[in-house]
């Protein structure tokens, strides 16, 4: 080995040496609760922190630990760690730096799960937070305050596409020694490595594109490494005597991986959201594809944009690859690979043609998930966000006529031929 | 804990436990552009089975704070003052790397401080091209890359891991990105100045454990062996598969070597 691996090989190997008894190839799933201990002294040192290894797979298991190793590498962490579910791992990573009384500045652009997580259930919790524009820099510096613990955003905003200036933003919260953390759900570190451009924790829903098969859900952690959690006093519970550890001080003993220590010691084992190791299979199975199928996805996003843009039965495209887009210049630099694979446009005929449109389709699935290997769409004023009024759609970013289109991987003329008669259908009930 | 040495606030890693001045101490030095880091997998361990941990970060390391020291002398000097400061008579050193050449010189010049020697990724001189001393100077992000992925071996290039979870490449690097920024040139430029390693080596009394890696491409083996050959009596561990940072690559290697060179 002259140098480190490059992102293809490491899709396909990060994480994995077959073992010597048995040189499985294949990563084996290890379908266990638990793992025997050599001897008492074995046991003592796994749960006081002193050696690596696996005691329960609440905590760890080492097919999930490959999946963990495989996207720490993809990122450029210093670690991983997976979780049941992507809000399974942003719920803890708040929870393992956040603690009552403390504050979050956070986008407002970002899917409804995240929004809601903040809005409505950590505020029970007594941890708040402000929302700003993910692209208004003066905006996220000024929410700042003394007790702000994480900045949160999307890079690409899910559903309105959005996107943050990650290098921009990461300046603005080093200087308030603030952590920035990012949901890379939509990007994946195929189109951005953002550790590289000075975020600190990464987020990822392995649901998506990740997996890619639409079969597993997972969630991921990263630790970027690269924040100096014992700069201040804000992070006691990291950098100080840990009221339940035995004091352990996770800053000076594990350094670069402080944050993943106290995820581990303390999220997963008290609130033990862990992945299946059959999931972690699964999605493993997804990322070993994830070079080739990101590509595809870019490709054919290219090519439905051209169709897109301009046909007769659209009222208007938004994706940041099109100039019009207002990061559309942000974008050519950060996201050169392109700027992911969801598309949003209206329709002519407003909700009532949205509808008829998604109804009539039969290639494209409809249902809620995106990032799957199959082309899928959902109009969110008729289903998502049925119960929602027109104007709060708006002030989300969201319109009556708004189609989510996440480009699948089929032959891009089935895709196009199928929204050719979708859209018959739907200026059929426009016209009435 | 934190002990001012020659006037300079220091951070020591204690495994966790109170440090005992009059227990059995195993002093941990680090290598070229490390700190107490390197031994995240000993430290605690060794702590929490008998012995009295000091790893130290030396001057404009890790989370000390001063200037690094220039040259290997001066490291060795550096060290008899904390072990003086925290109380010590005598102590057992574990060298990782340039660490290694440090206690070379502690062992050969003051013996009677220095019980047992545990060399770790060593050899007896510490060679470094000048195209990575002027990289660790005008490019420190590169020089730092290229150390840690010259000084891993094949497994941790493959990230895999026994901590679960976490790449030894990126957590190295930013081990190394915690320093001074003049530590790495200062390590380096003491590595190529040290001229002593063959007659300090030939100069050992102490009971000495030389652990090494067969795909360490810092300090190759042949060289490990060599010295190892140098020191009178030295027992030898060979970890075919391990590079140059085997604290990380095999730590339970290390941790039952040590326990069971120094009997316990």
């Amino acid at each position: 080995m002259s140098g480190d691996y490059k992102f293809d090989t490491l899709s396909l190997h990060a994480g994995h040496v077959p073992d010597e008894r048995h040189g499985s190839r294949a990563v084996p799933i290890h379908q266990t609760t638990s793992y025997v201990f050599k001897d008492s002294e074995h046991a003592a040192a796994l749960y006081n922190m002193e050696i690596g290894g696996h005691l329960y797979t609440r905590i760890s298991n080492p097919t999930v630990a490959v999946l963990e190793q495989r996207v720490a590498a993809l990122d450029r962490g210093v670690a991983a760690t997976c979780t049941a579910s992507g809000m399974a791992a942003l719920t803890t990573a708040i929870m393992t730096i956040c603690s009552s009384g403390d504050h979050i500045v956070a986008s407002s652009r970002m899917y409804g799960a995240n929004i809601n997580l903040l809005e409505n259930t950590l505020p029970r919790f007594g941890i708040t937070a402000t929302f700003v524009a993910p692209d208004d820099l003066d905006a996220i510096k000024a929410a700042i305050q003394p007790n702000t613990k994480i900045v949160f955003g999307e890079v690409i905003g899910n559903p309105g596409l959005d996107v943050m200036d990650v290098a921009a933003v990461a300046a603005i919260t080093k200087e308030a020694g603030v952590p920035l953390m990012l949901d890379c759900t939509f990007n994946t570190p195929w189109l951005l490595r953002p550790i590289e451009l000075g975020a600190n924790i990464i987020i990822h829903s392995l649901t998506k594109w990740m997996g890619g098969h639409g079969i597993a859900i997972g969630g991921a952690v990263v630790d970027g490494g690269n924040f100096d959690w014992g700069q201040s006093d804000k992070f006691p519970t990291i950098a100080g005597p840990h009221y339940a550890m035995n004091d352990i001080n996770f800053y000076e003993e594990f350094g670069p991986a402080a944050f993943t220590a106290k995820f581990r010691a303390e999220g997963m084992y008290n609130f033990g959201p862990s992945m299946a190791p059959m999931n972690a299979f699964h999605i493993l199975q997804g990322i070993e594809t994830l070079p080739l199928r990101m590509q595809r996805h870019m490709d054919n996003t290219a090519a439905m944009l051209k169709f897109l843009d301009g046909h007769e039965a659209v009222e208007w495209v938004r994706h940041p690859m099109l100039p019009s887009h207002p990061s559309h210049e942000l974008v050519k630099k950060m996201l050169p690979k392109g700027a992911g694979s969801i598309i949003v446009f209206g329709l002519k005929g407003g909700r009532e043609a949205g509808k008829a449109f998604i109804e009539s389709v039969d290639l494209a699935s409809h249902l809620a998930n995106v990032g799957d290997a199959k082309t899928l769409v959902i109009h969110p004023a008729s289903t998502t966000h049925s119960h929602i009024s027109a104007e709060a759609m708006l002030e989300g970013g969201l319109s009556d006529d708004m189609i989510r289109l996440s480009v699948g991987l089929e032959d891009i003329d089935d895709i196009t031929a199928d929204f050719e008669q979708g859209f018959k259908a739907a200026a059929r009930v426009r016209k009435g | 804990m934190k002990q001012d040495v020659n006037g300079v606030r220091i951070h020591i890693a204690t495994g966790g436990r109170d440090f005992n001045p009059k227990g059995k101490i195993l002093v941990m030095l680090h290598g070229s552009g490390q700190n107490h880091l390197t031994f995240v997998l000993q430290a605690r361990y060794l702590a929490h089975r008998g012995y009295d941990v000091l790893a130290p970060d030396f001057p404009g390391h890790g989370l000390s704070e001063g200037e690094p020291l220039a040259s290997i002398e001066d490291s060795a000097d550096w060290v008899i003052a904390l072990l003086d400061i925290m109380g010590v008579e005598t102590a057992t050193i574990m060298g990782h790397s340039q660490g290694c050449l440090t206690a070379l010189e502690l062992a050969a010049n003051h013996k009677s401080r220095i019980d047992e020697l545990i060399l770790i990724g060593a050899a007896m001189a510490i060679p470094v091209n000048d195209y990575l001393v002027d990289m660790s100077d005008k490019a420190l992000a590169k020089a730092i890359k290229m150390m840690t992925s010259w000084g891993h071996g094949p497994s941790a290039h493959m990230v895999d891991n026994t901590q679960p979870g976490h790449s030894m490449l990126d957590y190295g690097r930013q081990v190394m990105d915690i320093n001074n920024r003049a530590a790495l040139l200062a390590d380096l430029n003491a590595c190529n100045a040290y001229q002593n390693g063959a007659s300090a080596a030939a100069a050992i009394t102490q009971p000495t454990l030389c652990i090494l890696g067969g795909r360490d491409r810092m300090t190759p083996a042949k060289f490990g062996r060599k010295m190892a050959d140098t020191i009178t009596g030295s027992k030898m561990v060979m970890v075919d598969q391990a590079g140059h940072f085997l604290p990380a690559e095999c730590p339970m290697v290390i941790n039952d070597s040590v326990r069971e060179f120094l009997g316990k």
